[in-house]
């Protein structure tokens, strides 16, 4: 009985969404591939809604080349839904081009696929250097990479905490400390790398999973150390954890420099209160930037808390909005589907720095890498998170601890 | 050494934390004999709903136990009553499986109902430490602790001297010989699965007021329970106590002596060796499984 | 070797796996080979995981960790030896079968929750260490496969590639695992599941068996990992090393069906496609719809199938599919050929001789001396009673005289046919060495039929299937058991299970039998029977030691009995001698019945 109520369930489903799925012939169907459940779903839900305001935008303005853009949308977790989704979207959905996906293994496992079938993957939010560097074709990204991350952090250590302290950097110890997963590791390394390069004190390094329930021991441990610069690559519930964690055992390093991720949120802020002010933050643009270096940053909030009802939860969404926003008007230039010719298209475009709402330029490299992507420095002021450099963005100066 | 001192605190209060948690796993575990995945899930509800109760009415978290506590029961009860009870007498691998569906589907409902957002229970009382000479302590671990040794206390005065708890500990041993002595089966295991449960409910809102809500929270602690119980031996209770303590401990010195990124690879190491040479746990009896 | 293809279970089986590969073919769209594919590499890790997990009986959590093995293995010999990945994945089934030994030694003990979880400490050790070493695997970025299109490196442009490799992959395991389930092997592991002291009494090494099934899933799984790596070209240690494909692997073989060949396939086919498509349909109506429903549906699939598919629908659909031509039954091959080698009847010329020597057997527990210095000596063709009031230790005893219990002093010796003493140690040592038991509290193999339970024992001499079977068909004789043989054992009456118990333990063709109690709860009917078939199997040759409460019975069959009071040796002799003697009355009835008899 049951049994025959599920089938009737499944054949109505079956029907209703190939009703949903009927797009008009002269649709542009793009895929949009997020973590949208699973851990990484807060922020690739977020990275999700930048390429939903920029759609909707391009819509309203006319679609492109006169086509209505239709996204569509699918949740992968892991690199095994990664590339079933990418098949999916690639054969069934027959989509002209991809948009992701905020996580890298995502993004490397959805690669391999689109490569194999001619299909370009436009990449807007994930860090790993590796993306780019597979010698693909179809594969192009605007945001920054991990290597980024690592080098912005240690030149504020240079450009900004050291003068601070009117110290030597190389006579401070630095502390860096990661989650072990894939966009921890990434940042970190290239920390590591770019420290012993630049001749700085590296006391600490220590990984420790995301999940954990405490960081107690790793506190002390610093402590002992002696650290008076903590970088840390960390999701939210660790950030919370290890901010909170310090404060308890009277842990209180010079300088704190997170890298994106759970030092971004608002909600962190939220949950930490006065302990965070102080702390730095080098991540993508945030929308609390000045609009000087950004143009289009207001409106791109208006339209933000007009349909979600709240400010932007992270800089995922700004990032994405300004990927997937030049990708469209690329889409636009090539009046093509063809691969090649997007390809082209690609890397004809040329915008200089500070001409969109991220700060951002764009000048793609042969190996399909946005040359023009920036992180910024950022600070938790009075729990705001103001961007204190470039200058071009700042809406704050840094303040020293006191 | 007041390093090592602070380490053995903080591990100590941890076990505290893992503790009622491990209690409620161990009573359903010993007595109904089912690997309860959702155990996490469980632990996520009650804190999704020391969440919404304190947001709205401002209340600390701590004063919502007794509403949580009720709310879970009934999910327990409710869950052992509709999923668990039609499978009693099937494979024990397929009872596993179940909890592992209503697992999923919790987890997921909560993405759906509340969003990927991480919530904070707002806890001015709970969240600090305070210092005992150059030791500091957190305020809710230490009364997380002290609860913890309360609920062991009175579960352990629950199996042992009322007449419910002879029941409890009757299943426990033997199902059919119980229901021949005329313990009501169905009815006890939806109370022991409620109450179980509930406990998870009161260890909610303790927690809640040091760790974020957001719908994979429970995993984060489900696992590490799983391994205190089972290293404690299970349906024991003295087991759980001293398994959370423990690993707390070697949780908390790991973390120092050896890294936070292998202070994992210890316990579960350890925990094999101890498997290894006492196959039914710590506290265990017998042959280790029904 | 390979299942008769006339026969209609072989050719339905086998035109509804083409299926898997034909329609693909012909609807040629690049998401159903994937899903085409999903469902080759998951039901075949499925099938692998039944081995250990349904075959025999063990619930692995962490098999992820060979998956991951291989995956790992054969990616790094691409990328840092440039090996072939068809070469590369035979080293990474090296590795895992090393990891599978390494793992298996220690939860040889454990059961259950307890394995389980030990199964996924493990799996959670190597991943930490495979996170930690990062400049050996990756770490948590990764590994990206180095995509050389080609035969030789698993990669191809045509999805149709991918999809005949990972049919063949799918092909291969299961025709490993309808090897193991009607070979010798596949009936040892049944055993070891159900009754482990029951098997080992029969003489199966039980460890060996399991060990056994862990390698060779442990290899199977490696394999496939090897390939899927290949496949997906880019793996990390939290999709490789994960506790959810752990599970998942381990839910389709439970819901199609734990245990059978082709139960874990069709879980697979059920829910697979299902979640797959699901994900793509649900991700619009909202984050975590899709999870939600899945688990919704994962719990009511549960509740309405909890014995799997194939438990549920199994029955019907072969009797359906049995009714197509080419059909034959199960049975009709009955070979002629009697089993020669018996032990038992080649030497039963001297009659008296010793046959079973326990001397000077010590036993404690605890606080509790069970057995006192206590020796006997059974003589060939004899039928020996032990006797003596309940909590006397004659259970203990005899479990120390077929290796279940080791005396803390003394030995036992057992002679063998060409005349050498041999002092065999574990029970299945002394199954070897020509002993042979029952159990007290019957312990019949309930999943197989009667039939199969007494072939369990008759493996102890030979793997041959249709040998097995002539054996147990003449044991099955002497028991009485013939009319029941195609019965399943659990429903057996108590004295069918009584005399099934005796079958086993006769068809290894012992030259001692160990009885316990295997007359008590019978009614007089079966008692008689019960002696009829005793004397019979004394008539064969066999030594008989029997414990028995019923004094009828022991003085009609005893040649001569044993008392044992409180652990010791309180009397031996001639029935008669033995019953009348005031010390032996004592013992069971008390002083005070002495006493009233005025002795």
């Amino acid at each position: 009985m049951f049994k025959k109520l599920k089938l009737a369930a499944i054949a109505i489903g079956c029907v209703a969404t190939l009703g949903i799925n009927i797009a008009k012939a002269a649709d542009l169907k793009l895929g949009a591939l997020y973590p949208l459940s699973g851990g990484l779903a807060l922020l690739g839900d977020e990275s999700f809604r930048g390429v939903q305001i920029a759609v909707d935008e391009r819509n309203a303005a006319g679609g492109v080349n006169g086509n209505k853009v239709v996204l569509v949308k699918a949740d992968a977790v892991d690199a095994n839904q990664a590339v079933g989704e990418a098949r999916r979207l690639t054969s069934i959905e027959n989509v002209s081009a991809i948009f992701g996906s905020y996580a890298s293994g995502v993004a490397s496992a959805a690669t391999q696929v689109t490569e194999l079938a001619g299909v370009p993957y436009f990449e807007l939010g994930a860090v790993a250097d590796t993306i780019t560097e597979r010698g693909f074709k179809y594969v192009f990204r605007s945001n920054s990479t991990a290597k980024n991350f690592a080098e912005r952090s240690l030149e504020a250590i240079f450009k900004v905490v050291a003068p601070q302290l009117k110290a030597d950097p190389k006579s401070l110890k630095i502390a860096i400390i990661f989650e072990d997963g894939a966009y921890g590791t990434l940042v970190s390394s290239f920390q590591k790398e770019a420290a012993k390069r630049l001749g700085l004190n590296v006391v600490e390094s220590q990984s420790y999973s995301a999940k954990s329930v405490d960081l107690s021991s790793l506190v002390l441990r610093l402590k002992a150390s002696g650290a008076d610069i903590v970088l840390q690559t960390s999701y939210q519930n660790d950030t919370t954890l290890f901010v909170r964690q310090s404060a308890n055992a009277g842990y209180k390093p010079k300088a704190m420099i997170g890298a994106g991720g759970g030092y971004s949120l608002t909600d962190t802020a939220k949950a930490l209160g006065s302990a965070m002010d102080g702390a730095y933050n080098v991540d993508f643009p945030q929308s609390t930037m000045s609009e000087k270096g950004a143009p289009g940053l207001r409106a791109f909030t208006t339209a933000y808390e007009k349909q979600f009802g709240s400010p932007p939860r992270s800089g995922h969404s700004l990032v994405n909005y300004v990927g997937a926003k030049a990708f469209l008007e690329i889409l636009a230039n090539a009046k093509s589907n063809d691969k090649d010719k997007i390809r082209e298209a690609v890397l004809a475009y040329k915008k200089e720095l500070g001409s969109n709402a991220a700060g951002w330029g764009f000048n793609f490299a042969e190996n399909g890498q946005n040359q023009l992507a920036t992180t910024n420095l950022m600070q938790w002021q009075k729990g705001k998170l103001e961007t204190v450099f470039p200058e071009g963005v700042a809406t704050a100066k840094p303040i020293g601890p006191n | 050494m007041s390093i090592f001192i602070q380490l053995l605190i903080n591990g100590l209060l941890l076990g505290g934390a893992y503790a009622i948690i491990s209690i409620s796993l161990t009573l359903i575990f010993g007595v109904v004999r089912v690997v309860n995945f959702a155990h996490g899930e469980l632990l996520m509800v009650g804190l999704y709903a020391t969440w919404l109760i304190t947001s709205h009415t401002g209340l600390h978290p701590y004063a919502t136990v007794i509403p949580v506590a009720i709310l879970l029961f009934a999910i327990g009860a409710l869950m052992q009553r509709f999923v668990i009870q039609p499978l009693l007498t099937a494979e024990p691998h397929i009872q596993i499986f179940a909890t592992v569906g209503v697992s999923t589907a919790l987890l997921n409902l909560a993405l759906m109902m509340f969003g990927a957002d991480v919530r904070t229970v707002d806890a001015k009382v709970g969240a600090a430490a305070f210092q005992v000479g150059p030791i500091s302590i957190v305020t809710g671990q230490l009364v997380t602790f002290v609860v913890a040794i309360i609920v062991a206390v009175g579960v352990y005065l629950l199996l042992q001297r009322t007449f419910v708890g002879r029941g409890f500990r009757a299943l426990a041993q033997n199902r059919s010989a119980a229901a021949l002595m005329g313990v009501n089966v169905n009815k006890t295991y939806v109370l022991v699965f409620g109450l179980g449960a509930a406990l998870l409910g009161l260890a909610a809102t303790l927690l809640a007021v040091q760790y974020p809500v957001f719908p994979t929270v429970g995993q984060y602690f489900v696992l590490t329970a799983f391994v205190v119980v089972v290293l404690g031996g299970l349906g024991s209770l003295p087991g759980a106590v001293v398994g959370s303590l423990f690993i707390g401990l070697i949780d908390s010195l790991a973390g120092y002596y050896v890294g936070s990124d292998l202070k994992e690879v210890v316990y579960f190491v350890i925990f094999l060796v101890i498997l290894t040479l006492r196959p039914t746990g710590l506290f265990g009896l017998g042959r280790g499984s029904e | 070797m390979f299942p008769r293809l006339t026969h209609p279970r072989a050719y339905v089986g086998g035109i509804a796996l083409l299926m898997l590969l034909l329609i693909p073919l012909a609807v040629n769209s690049p998401f159903i080979y994937h899903l085409a594919v999903q469902v080759c590499v998951f039901g075949a890790l499925a099938t692998a995981w039944n081995i250990v997990g349904g075959y025999a009986g063990q619930l692995s959590l962490g098999h992820a960790v060979f998956y991951a093995i291989g995956s790992y293995s054969a990616t790094m010999l691409v990328i840092h030896f440039g090996m072939s990945p068809w070469l590369g994945m035979f080293g990474g089934a090296v590795i895992a079968v090393i990891a599978a030994l390494v793992i298996a030694y220690p939860t040889l003990r454990l059961r259950g929750p307890f394995f389980a979880l030990a199964t996924i400490a493990f799996l959670e050790v190597c991943r930490l260490l495979v996170v930690h070493f990062q400049s050996f695997t990756g770490g948590s970025a990764g590994l990206n496969v180095p995509l050389n299109i080609g035969v030789e490196w698993m990669i191809f442009r045509e999805k149709w590639a991918y999809l005949l490799i990972a049919f063949g992959f799918l092909a291969f395991t299961l025709w490993v695992s309808w090897i193991i389930r009607y070979s010798r092997f596949g009936f040892y592991l049944i055993a070891v599941r159900e009754r482990e002291d029951a098997a080992r009494a029969v003489g199966v090494n039980a460890v060996r068996v399991k060990i056994s099934a862990a390698v060779i899933s442990a290899a199977l799984t490696s394999m496939l990992g090897s390939f899927h790596a290949m496949y997906l070209t880019f793996i990390e240690p939290s999709a490789a090393f994960s506790l959810e494909l752990s599970i998942q692997i381990a839910m389709f073989a439970l819901i199609g069906g734990l245990g059978t060949v082709a139960g874990p396939l069709l879980g697979t086919l059920l829910v697979l496609p299902a979640a797959e498509l699901s994900r793509g349909w649900l991700s619009a109506l909202g984050n975590g719809t899709h999870g939600f429903v899945y688990g919704v549906v994962l719990v009511i699939v549960v509740l309405f199938f909890p014995r799997g598919l194939v438990g549920h629908l199994g029955g019907k659909a072969l009797a359906l599919i049995d009714r197509l031509p080419g059909a034959r039954r199960f049975e009709s091959a009955a070979p002629t050929i009697v089993n020669s080698t018996s032990p038992a009847s080649s030497s039963s010329g001297v009659r008296g001789k010793p046959i079973l020597i326990a001397e000077g057997l010590h036993k404690r527990f605890g606080g509790l001396k069970a057995t006192d210095d206590v020796s006997l000596t059974l003589h060939e063709g004899e039928i020996l009673g032990v006797i003596g009031p309940n909590g006397a230790g004659k259970t203990t005893v005899f479990n120390q005289l077929s290796g279940f219990i080791e005396p803390d002093a003394g030995t036992v010796k057992v002679c063998q046919p060409d005349g050498q003493w041999r002092t065999p140690t574990s029970p299945e040592n002394f199954a070897q060495a020509g002993v042979g038991r029952t159990f007290q509290i019957v312990q019949p193999f309930s999943g197989l039929s009667v039939l199969e339970n007494i072939m369990l024992g008759a493996f102890m001499h030979t793997r041959n299937i249709a040998a097995a079977e002539s054996v147990a068909r003449e044991v099955a004789e002497l028991t009485d058991l013939t009319p029941l043989l195609n019965a399943s054992a659990r429903e057996l009456t108590v004295g069918g299970m009584k005399r099934l118990e005796v079958a086993r333990a006769l068809a290894t063709r012992p030259r001692v039998l160990l009885l316990d109690e295997v007359l008590a709860g019978l009614n007089p009917t079966d008692v008689a029977r019960a002696i009829e078939m005793i004397r019979r199997i004394r008539g064969t040759g066999v030594s008989v030691l029997m414990i028995e409460h019923l004094m009828q019975a022991t003085m009609a069959l005893s040649d001569r009995i044993i008392v044992l009071n409180a652990g010791q040796l309180l009397r031996e002799g001639k029935p008669a001698d033995v019953v009348n003697d005031p010390a032996v009355i004592e013992a069971y009835l008390g002083k005070g019945y002495l006493d009233a008899q005025g002795t």
